[in-house]
Order: structure tokens, then C-alpha cells, then sequence
């Protein structure tokens, strides 16, 4: 749930590594100072390269990992250089500053009840292993479906399936080419998966948003709960600009209205929620997937 | 142009005097934040200690709340961003009854920022917090680009400027603050309206209206086709506009668009703003209102002002300069 409660902050990281992914993703590794509350799985921050930087605004991006090297959190990312502001993070060599504003907005709830189902789509995979992590450190195990449009598309899939080996959970791999595990969507592999597990289930999904809007559709339509993890554009990153909004559904526009404001963040606007602050996680029931773009 | 001596026997920090006037509005220092870019203060209370603002001014309130626009709101352009919020925003009930005790209690002193698509919606909303205790002053939103009625075009209008800020005078005995559009003919003109009209100052600008394409997909990167350029991009424009507008009017003007630092904020004063207001800014650095305050302060002392009001339109304004000299 979310709460009023700010504790992000700015501050300046330093690169602790850098290395290629695969898949022409990238890995990244922060180390944060004294000060910097640890992000849970789902959240996300604003990285802001040094002056002179090529770009204005911070680029937001969700944390993979959170851990404790001595006394020093470390945060991984993992990203895709697409265009000039990632590009320029990832001429960072280790050693270098970045500026991190952080942790932002409302992360997967993973202590409901019921049998975990992580949903990764391509890059979408980066919350979702930290997720993964923290599912084991509370002793759960959890279904790892994992999709891509083909094989060579399922980024740091040798990390998946090392890391979930170790805590007895299961990877279940989709392609929509078949060229690596069963050939098909990850909504496909739902429909098989579901009736050998035992419900209730709840899904934490990552992915492009056709992949979130059908998982989405899935989960209310087989009585699940769904955490779809969203991304839009974004300035602030802090609720302050109202530049990220995503469409409600019929549902929560009715209760912000009854309630007047919504539980947490800032404003309970009844027609659009804000994808930084009210998000980036949301369950399924809460937004209008037809709208989603 | 006209130059001040520089004095260059630097003095202490303590001793730089920062505070200026709007109206009847003592301010302890001219740093303001610039409406809709810092939200109803309280978003930025634990990392911002808002009380050593010159002011907060707070996201443009109108009568009803707005959800505001569809997306995409928001797109970077070299050196700025367009945005096309559309105004959202909760509404005069909920800002009377839950921002402005927030902020009372954050000890910020408060610019209200109001917007109406009519004259009367204006006066509803000064009639509703014209005598609020916690609002030291107003501004009147007279230039959102992004809305489809009560925008920027339809406060163009010398003769309405004028008389919608006469009917909102006797609503309210805290300074009026109009702000203004760059994207008219002749910003002199609208800012002796509002002269005119009874406001104690104008804000020069608001956002120019700008456009950015994707051209794969041949559409705009906004929902609307157009939007509001703000940051780095517009400084110069803006200071244009601001220094055109001080040489215009007797009253004082608040500089916008595109300060990032000490020395930014400078250069409005120097050509006649007396206070100034930091917006784009923060969405980068979310402490970059303080930090434009103490740069200013240091550059001050080293310089050996004591008084920063003494420096106010040290630049002359147009009026008073020589005409330029055609260059090869
Ligand atoms: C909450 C959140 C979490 C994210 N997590 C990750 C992550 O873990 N790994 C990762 O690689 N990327 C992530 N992104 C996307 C990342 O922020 C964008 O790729 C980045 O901002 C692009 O910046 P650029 O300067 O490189 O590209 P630009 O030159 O700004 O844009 C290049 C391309 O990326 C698109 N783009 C720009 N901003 C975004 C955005 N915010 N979301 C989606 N597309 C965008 C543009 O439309 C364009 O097609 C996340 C975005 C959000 C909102
Ligand atoms: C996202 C965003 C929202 C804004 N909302 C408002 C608003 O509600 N009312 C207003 O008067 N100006 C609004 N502005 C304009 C700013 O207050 C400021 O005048 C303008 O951005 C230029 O200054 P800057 O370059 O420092 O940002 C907004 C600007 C941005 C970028
Ligand atoms: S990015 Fe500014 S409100 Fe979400």
C-alpha cells in the first residue's frame, strides 16, 4: 500500500562496475553513500549524469538488485543503451559519479498471500529478479515465467536461471518463434501453467505494455492478482510535475471519487494515475488497460 | 549599456542584504519556485526547507479541480522540455482546506497561483482566498499554453487584461501578480495593461509554445500537438521578454524561464526583475531553488554588493538605450 511518507533523496552514486548483458543490454552497478534508503523490488530511480551532460532531464530506471557490499548498499540496473542519456550512462566507467534521485514510487507487494508467479518480458526481467531474490529470502518459492519474442531476446537469462536454481524455484521459459522453450506468449503459458499450481495465484509482471495489458486481462479474468510493474515517459519522478499519467479504470476512478483523495500519493485525480508516484507498480483492477498505451 | 562598478572588495555572506519587495509584500530574498514546478510545496518539504524561500508559488488552482491532458505530457528537447499538463490540479476546495495548512506549517510564505478560462472564474477564486491568512500574495495565471479555453491566447488581450485585473483588485488587498505569455506581438503592451489594470508586478514569462515531432510515427511526441517549452533552452527569450517588460511598467517584474543557477538569476535581476523564479530546474535537481539562492549569495559577496535591490535593472532597460548600430 502506499504511503505519504517521502524518504527518497538525491544524492551522487559512485559506478562500482559496468559490463555488457547480452542482447546488447547492460549491467550496472551503484555504489550508494550513507543516507540512501534501500529500494524494494519494483521501485525505481532517477539517474542524472554529471555536467556536462548530453541530456536535461534524469532517466528513470528500475533497480534490479539491492546489496550490502561491507557497510555500502549496492544497486544494479539493468538497462538498454537506446538513445543519447542511456548511451552516455553507459560510457560511465567505474569510478565515475552519477547522480540518483531515490527510491521512487510504490514497489511489488510481495508479501500477499497466495502462490507467486513472476511475469518477465525481454528487459522487463530486472525488477523481477530482484523480486525473485527477496521471494527467497522469505523462504517462498515462486514460478518464474519468463518471454521473449526469440531466444537470443531473453536478457540475462543465465543469471534467471542460476539465481532461481539456488532457491528451488522453477524457470518456465515462452518464445513467440520457439526457438527456446514453449513456443508461445507468456499469457499461453499461464493458461498451462495455472492449473497445476495451487491458487490463489498472484502475478508480478515486467514487460512492454501489450505484454502487461494481457496479463492484466488474465489475472481478472481467472480470479488472480496482478502487479504489473508500467513505465511512461517521465520529468520529475516525484509526483510534482503530473507529466506521467496513466488511465484508471471505471473501478478506482469511482473510489478516488468516494474518497475524495486517493490513500497516498499527492493528489487523487480520479480520471489518471500518476505512473512515478501512485505506480510504477499497480494491480490490475486499477488501471483502464484499453487505454494504456 | 550601462554598468555598475564593479566593487571588488569581496564582503562577508552575513552581510549581503537579499531582501526585496512586491507590493506590500517584504520577501527575505527574491528566490521563488515558478508555478507547477514544484507542486503544493509539500512534495519537496524533507528535502527542501521551504522557509528559506523568498516564496513558493503554488501550482495554478482553478474552481473545479482538472485531471488535466491525455498523454504524452511531457517530452525533452535540446536543452529544455515541452509539456502539456493541461492544468491539473485539485481544485479551491481541496487546495483551502489541505495545501494551504500544509504549508502554513512548513513556514513557507505563499504565492497562490490562480487560472480561469473567464473573468469570473478569477473572481471566485480571489473572492474564495483573497483574505486567506496563509497567502501572502497572488498570481494570476494570465498564460497556460496547454488548455483549450482561458489560455494564453485568450489573456493576449490588452483590453480584457486590463479589465479582469480591475474587477479582481477589489477582491483582495495582497499583491497581484500577473504572469504573462512570451507569445505575443508586444509583451510591453501587456504588461502596461496589467499596469493599468491595478497589478503590483508582473512574472515575464510562462512557457513559449513549442512542438516536437516523432517522425517515425509522423505525429507529435505530445498527446496535444503543441506544448509549453521550458528549462535552459528559453533563457535568453526570456530574458528579452523581461528585460523589454521592466522598461515598460513602473511596477516590479518577476523573471522566468530557464534559471538554473546564481549567475542566471542574476542576469533577470540585472536587467529589472526583482525577483525571480526557479522552475525546470528542480525537476532535475530538487534542491536547485536553495542552491540558486546561496550561488547568488556568494557571487554577491565576492563582488562586494551589499544589497542586491541596488542591482536591480543595473542593465538599462531598451528604452533608455542608444538604437542599435547595424553590425557588418
Ligand atoms: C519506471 C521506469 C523504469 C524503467 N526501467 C528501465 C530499466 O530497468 N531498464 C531500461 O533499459 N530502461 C528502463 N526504463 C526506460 C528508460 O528510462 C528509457 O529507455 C530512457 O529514459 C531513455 O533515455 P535515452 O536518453 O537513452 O533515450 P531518448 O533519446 O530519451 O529516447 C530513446 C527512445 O526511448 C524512448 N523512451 C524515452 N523515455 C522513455 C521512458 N521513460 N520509457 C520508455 N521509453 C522511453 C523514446 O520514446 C525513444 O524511442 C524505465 C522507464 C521507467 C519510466
Ligand atoms: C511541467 C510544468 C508545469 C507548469 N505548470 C504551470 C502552472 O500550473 N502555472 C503557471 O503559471 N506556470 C506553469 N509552468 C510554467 C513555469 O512556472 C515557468 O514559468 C516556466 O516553466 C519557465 O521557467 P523554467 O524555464 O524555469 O521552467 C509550468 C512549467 C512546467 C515545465
Ligand atoms: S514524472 Fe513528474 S509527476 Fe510523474
Amino acid at each position: 500500500m502506499a504511503t505519504t511518507t517521502r524518504t527518497w533523496r538525491q544524492v551522487s552514486a559512485r559506478v562500482r562496475t559496468q559490463r555488457e548483458y547480452g542482447a546488447g543490454f547492460r549491467w550496472l552497478e551503484l555504489e550508494m553513500p550513507a543516507g540512501f534508503a534501500a529500494p524494494v523490488a519494483g521501485q525505481f530511480v532517477q539517474l542524472l549524469l554529471d555536467p556536462p551532460s548530453p541530456v536535461l532531464l534524469p532517466r528513470p530506471m528500475s533497480v534490479a538488485s539491492v546489496s550490502k557490499k561491507g557497510t555500502k548498499l549496492v544497486v544494479g540496473f539493468l538497462y538498454a543503451p537506446v538513445g543519447t542519456g542511456t548511451q552516455a550512462i553507459a560510457r560511465l566507467e567505474p569510478g565515475s559519479t552519477i547522480g540518483v534521485t531515490g527510491p521512487l514510487g510504490q514497489g511489488y507487494p510481495l508479501d500477499e498471500p497466495g502462490t507467486p508467479v513472476l511475469v518477465a518480458g525481454g528487459r522487463g526481467v530486472a525488477p523481477l529478479l530482484m523480486a525473485a531474490d527477496v521471494l527467497a529470502k522469505s523462504r517462498r518459492r515462486c514460478e518464474f515465467v519468463f518471454g521473449a519474442r526469440t531466444a537470443s531476446l531473453l536478457v540475462g537469462l543465465a543469471e534467471a536461471r542460476e539465481r532461481l536454481a539456488k532457491r528451488g524455484s522453477k524457470l518456465h521459459l515462452a518464445t513467440d518463434d520457439g526457438t527456446r522453450g514453449f513456443k508461445g506468449n507468456v499469457v499461453q503459458m499461464l493458461d498451462r501453467l495455472a492449473p497445476k499450481l495451487a491458487g490463489p495465484l498472484v502475478i508480478y509482471s515486467c514487460g512492454p505494455h501489450g505484454m502487461l495489458a494481457a496479463v492484466a486481462r488474465w489475472a481478472m479474468a481467472n480470479g488472480a492478482r496482478a502487479h504489473l510493474a508500467m513505465e511512461s515517459v517521465m520529468a520529475c519522478g516525484t509526483g510534482v510535475c503530473r507529466g506521467c499519467p496513466l488511465p484508471r479504470s471505471a473501478e478506482a476512478r469511482d473510489r478516488v471519487l468516494a474518497t475524495g483523495a486517493d490513500a497516498a500519493p499527492l493528489q487523487g485525480n480520479p480520471e489518471w494515475a500518476m505512473c512515478c508516484t501512485d505506480g510504477p507498480v499497480f494491480e490490475a483492477r486499477e488501471l483502464d488497460w484499453d487505454r494504456v498505451e | 549599456m550601462s554598468h555598475v562598478t564593479p566593487k571588488s572588495k569581496p564582503i562577508s555572506e552575513k552581510r549581503v542584504d537579499l531582501s526585496v519587495r512586491i507590493g506590500k509584500l517584504q520577501l527575505k530574498n527574491p528566490i521563488l519556485t515558478a508555478s507547477g514546478t514544484f507542486g503544493y510545496g509539500d512534495e519537496y518539504a524533507h528535502v527542501v526547507d521551504l522557509s528559506v524561500l523568498g516564496a513558493v508559488v503554488t501550482k495554478t488552482v482553478t474552481v473545479k479541480p482538472r485531471p488535466g491532458n491525455a498523454p504524452t505530457r511531457v517530452a525533452e528537447t535540446a536543452s529544455g522540455m515541452l509539456n502539456s499538463i493541461g492544468l491539473e490540479n485539485v481544485g479551491l476546495e481541496r487546495f483551502r482546506s489541505e495545501k494551504l495548512p500544509r504549508l502554513a506549517k512548513l513556514k513557507a510564505t505563499v504565492i497562490a497561483s490562480i487560472g480561469g478560462e473567464t473573468p469570473e472564474e478569477l473572481e471566485t477564486l480571489l473572492g474564495a482566498l483573497g483574505n486567506e491568512p496563509g497567502v501572502g500574495a497572488f498570481e494570476v495565471n494570465f498564460s497556460c499554453p496547454n488548455v483549450a479555453a482561458g489560455g494564453a491566447r485568450f489573456w493576449a488581450d490588452p483590453a480584457r487584461l486590463e479589465r479582469t485585473l480591475v474587477g479582481l483588485r477589489r477582491l483582495t488587498d495582497r499583491p497581484l501578480i500577473a504572469k504573462l505569455s512570451p507569445d505575443v506581438t508586444d509583451i510591453r503592451e501587456t504588461a502596461r495593461a496589467c499596469e493599468r489594470g491595478g497589478a503590483d508586478a508582473v512574472t515575464a514569462v510562462n512557457t513559449f509554445v513549442g512542438l516536437a515531432l516523432d517522425l517515425d510515427r509522423m505525429r507529435s511526441k505530445l498527446g496535444k500537438a503543441t506544448g509549453g517549452l521550458s528549462g535552459p533552452a528559453i533563457k535568453p527569450l526570456a530574458l528579452a521578454r523581461c528585460w523589454e517588460a521592466s522598461g515598460a511598467i513602473g511596477i516590479p517584474v518577476v523573471g522566468s524561464g530557464g534559471i538554473v543557477s546564481g549567475r542566471d538569476a542574476l542576469e533577470f535581476i540585472a536587467v529589472g526583475a526583482t525577483a525571480v523564479q526557479v522552475g525546470t530546474a528542480t525537476f532535475v535537481e530538487p534542491e536547485a531553488a536553495t542552491r540558486v539562492l546561496a550561488e547568488m549569495r556568494t557571487w554577491l559577496a565576492q563582488h562586494g554588493h551589499a544589497k542586491l535591490s541596488s542591482l536591480i535593472g543595473a542593465v538599462q532597460a531598451p528604452a533608455a538605450q542608444e538604437p542599435a548600430k547595424p553590425h557588418a
